[in-house]
């Protein structure tokens, strides 16, 4: 085990990080380790990240070298808004140390320039073209390398960056790796090195500064009423809508809270974008946390699409189609996308397979070919999962005369059938997924209509059942409409067929009204 | 003269109605009034129930059928009542089921929902996590004008709705014009707002030409719960109807005469027999 970081005291008593522990401890017997929790310094790492969007839209994480610890900003075109880019590092490095962070940074023409100038020769800010002069006095550690490449250089006598640029580059390929020419390339700019930012790249979007941190979610939300109306001027002055829209909230503790709302058709009504974050924040609950406060907040809009601004035709049917969408994505925005959803015929034969949901705000186009047959008789209610059934029948291959369903007996009076489907040969998969038999002893009273209570959800079958196997002894399914004698009109199904090595089972699919 | 002074108590309501603030409701009310007397003239005879299946849109209906298994039966009645209300300004249909109920009641199922008139792309769907959500999603959806009917399909009987939130609901579809429906389970009634409460039981189906064995179209029995619409419809209060859902709408039937059915329709045979044999058979019918 070794040491990953030491704080001020471990380092007066000439401890370093990378030290044996064993070793630190015969030096300090009294040391206090921890363990270091990599996954949760690389989520902090990650907010932070996403804080830093304040001063550039484009942050990244640099991974290269350590999943956490180098923060990327692209500055192209922003340094001027904080007055020069001198001035800019001072204040992204000062507010970072106001927070107790040790940091160092700089600004160069490539990210591995900037690297390697943060690490070795923090604070500088090397001009564009000078590059190669700035990083030659360097080690050549700074080149991002391993550490045996590094060790085999420094063997050699190549100690800093500047003793590369005249070298062969095929003899220092292979000696030391490709990786050492990409890196040295990188650093001097004569290969692109890409970056990915963390949060989307919005073209267009409106923010607020505060003076005065807030921590309301009132204030919050009517802060993004007036962005909104911001955006909605530029969207129009553009002539475009968007579908999507983010509500960054930056708190004063490097946090970032992303509230994303999305509409089904695009849009840029400030009136109805607010609302939708009105509803999008009740569904938060304890999610929102102001922390120390929100010192700035930004509304971005992505999915961006041509919206028309003149008047419909004169013949126009208003049909409240517009209405209806507007419903609907208030709904969401509070219930959640997969809340709300209708029924999307699928060009099958296999009854769970024929109709699935689909959610209102992201529609498709429908299949022309995919439209039941008129002919067939088909449920009104459908069961998510076929229950099984006790079946007896008068003839073997005949409709049933008694059923037992649910622990109740039906006495069969009229049935039509069998209609026989098939399974899709050209498919494979699971077997149509079938409910067990309910524990009916176990059911207590119904926690749903408390809201507060935090039992587990009750899990929501799948509408499309998993695909049926092509299995012909098994997976034939012989349809019947039945009616029992208090006039209830079942729709239940047999798999298998008799005289089979397995014997048939019988299910309940679906109800006729 | 008594014709008079009834007039003059109607219009006295209506306006003690407008000052309560709910002018649409009492509109809804003395709409079918009107229409129904229109249909028996004579003020001492009670209302025809099957003028009642033909609500004007802005109430709130209670649907009640006995057991759970009966649900198919109740919310195709459901269906039958909102399909009436459907315009062109209004084409959509709202079904709202609590999270985790679809395996006990079954979903509406988009093939079997053309036999209702009702276009299964108009059809939402919503599944909500809990009651407080779904009374919220109701509300959002009986206020907006596009929207025909709200069908709330409730398996148990949540503690949430009670007697101030269905007032709620009906002023709300009053004041907007959309019809709400909650369809309930079992045989307790809870103090309700609602203006009309109907009790569906599935009944034996009538004939189909050629098999007498086949399960026919959806027949219903209905009584007739609560009427609060007027005199009229109050005294229709109790009545019980056998009706058969056809393409055309609601069909009575008459009891004595069960095993006729009230429209002549062919259906498939049931039994498999060779493709034009059976084509043939039906057209004979």
């Amino acid at each position: 085990m070794r040491l990953a970081a030491v704080d001020a005291v471990a380092a007066k008593a000439n401890l370093i990080s990378g030290q044996n522990l064993s070793d630190a401890r015969a030096l300090v017997p009294e040391l206090e380790v921890r363990e270091i929790d990599r996954v949760y310094l690389e989520q902090v790492f990650a907010d932070f990240a996403d804080w830093h969007s304040n001063a550039s839209p484009i942050v990244a994480v640099h991974t290269a070298t350590a999943p956490y610890g180098d923060l990327i900003l692209d500055i192209t075109g922003v340094s001027h808004l904080f007055g020069g880019e001198q001035r800019m590092l001072e204040l992204l490095v000062s507010r970072l140390r106001g927070l107790g962070f040790t940091v160092s940074g700089a600004i160069a023409d490539t990210v591995g320039a900037a690297w390697a100038l943060a690490h070795f020769a923090t604070g500088s800010i090397v001009p564009s073209g000078e590059t190669e002069a700035a990083l030659a006095p360097l080690p050549i550690v700074g080149l991002r390398l391993e550490e045996a490449q590094v060790a085999g250089l420094n063997q050699m006598g190549l100690k800093s960056i500047g003793q590369l640029y005249g070298r062969d580059r095929r003899a220092l390929q292979a000696r030391f790796g490709e990786t050492l020419i990409l890196r040295l390339d990188q650093a001097l700019g004569r290969i692109e090195e890409r970056i990915t930012p963390r949060l989307p790249i919005a073209e267009y979007y409106a923010e607020r500064r505060f003076a005065e941190p807030i921590g309301y979610m009132d204030d919050v939300l009517m802060t993004a009423r007036d962005l909104a109306i911001q955006l909605g001027l530029r969207l129009q002055a553009e002539g475009v809508g968007a579908q999507t829209f983010h509500l960054l909230l930056y708190r004063v503790d490097h946090k970032v809270m992303n509230l994303t709302i999305n509409a089904g058709r695009a849009t840029r009504d400030p009136n109805h974008i607010a609302q939708l974050f009105v509803h999008r924040s009740e569904r938060l609950e304890g999610e929102y946390d102001a922390g120390f406060g929100i010192d700035m907040i930004r509304l971005a809009a992505s999915s961006l699409a041509q919206v028309q601004s003149t008047q419909l035709g004169a013949f126009e049917v208003a049909d409240g189609a517009q209405d209806l969408d507007r419903l609907y994505d208030r709904m969401t925005s509070r219930l959640g996308p997969l809340a709300l959803t209708r029924s999307k015929f699928v060009n099958t034969h296999i009854p769970e397979r024929a109709a699935k949901l689909e959610p209102v705000i992201a529609q498709t186009e429908d299949d022309p070919e995919a439209l039941p047959d008129p002919e067939l008789r088909r449920p009104l209610r459908l069961l998510p999962s076929p229950e099984p059934i006790n079946v007896m029948a008068e003839v073997p291959h005949g409709p049933p005369m008694r059923i037992i369903w649910r622990r109740i007996a039906y006495r069969i009076l009229k049935a039509s059938g069998p209609e026989r489907i098939e399974a899709e040969w050209w498919r494979s998969g699971k077997n149509l997924e079938v409910l067990e038999r309910p524990e009916r002893g176990s059911k207590k009273r119904d926690p749903r209509d408390d809201p507060k209570t935090d039992k587990p959800k009750p899990k929501e079958p799948e509408h499309v059942s998993t695909l049926a196997a092509f299995d012909p002894l098994t997976t034939v399914r012989d349809y019947y409409i039945i009616e029992d004698d208090g006039g209830r009109r079942f729709w239940i199904f047999r798999i298998g067929l008799y005289g089979a090595a397995e014997a048939p089972r019988w299910f309940l699919h679906g109800f006729f009204a | 003269m008594p014709g008079l002074a009834r007039h003059d108590l109607d219009a006295l309501r209506l306006k003690i109605a407008a000052l309560e603030k709910r002018p649409l409701l009492a509109e809804g009310a003395a709409m079918l009034a009107q229409r129904l007397g229109q249909a028996a003239n004579d003020k001492g005879e009670t209302a025809d129930p099957l003028e009642l299946l033909a609500a004007p849109n802005g109430l709130l209906h209670e649907v009640f059928a006995d057991e759970q298994r009966q649900s198919a039966a109740a919310l195709g009645f459901t269906f039958g009542l909102a399909r009436q209300l459907l315009t062109t300004q209004r084409q959509a249909v709202l079904y709202l089921q609590l999270m985790g109920e679809s395996q006990e009641l079954g979903l509406p199922y988009g093939a079997g929902l053309t036999q209702f008139g009702i276009d299964p792309a108009r059809l939402v769907i919503g599944r909500i996590d809990n009651m407080t959500e779904l009374l919220w999603a109701m509300e959002e959806a009986i206020a907006c004008r596009a929207v025909a009917g709200v069908i709330a399909d409730l398996a148990s009987h949540p503690k949430a709705l009670d007697f101030t939130v269905s007032r709620r609901l009906s002023l709300r579809a009053a004041a907007a014009g959309t019809s709400a429906f909650l369809v309930r389970y079992g045989r307790g009634r809870e103090a309700s707002a609602a203006k009309l409460r109907w009790r569906i039981s599935p009944a034996m189906s009538g004939e189909v030409p050629f098999d007498p064995r086949a399960p026919g179209i959806p027949r219903f029995q209905v009584e007739i719960e609560k009427g609060r619409l007027g005199d009229k419809t109050q005294r229709a209060e109790g009545k019980t109807m056998l009706v058969d859902w056809t393409e055309n709408g609601f069909v009575s039937v008459e009891p004595r005469r069960r095993t006729a059915t009230a429209v002549q329709r062919t259906a498939p045979p049931s039994r498999p027999v060779a493709a034009p044999l059976g084509h043939r058979l039906s057209q004979a019918g």
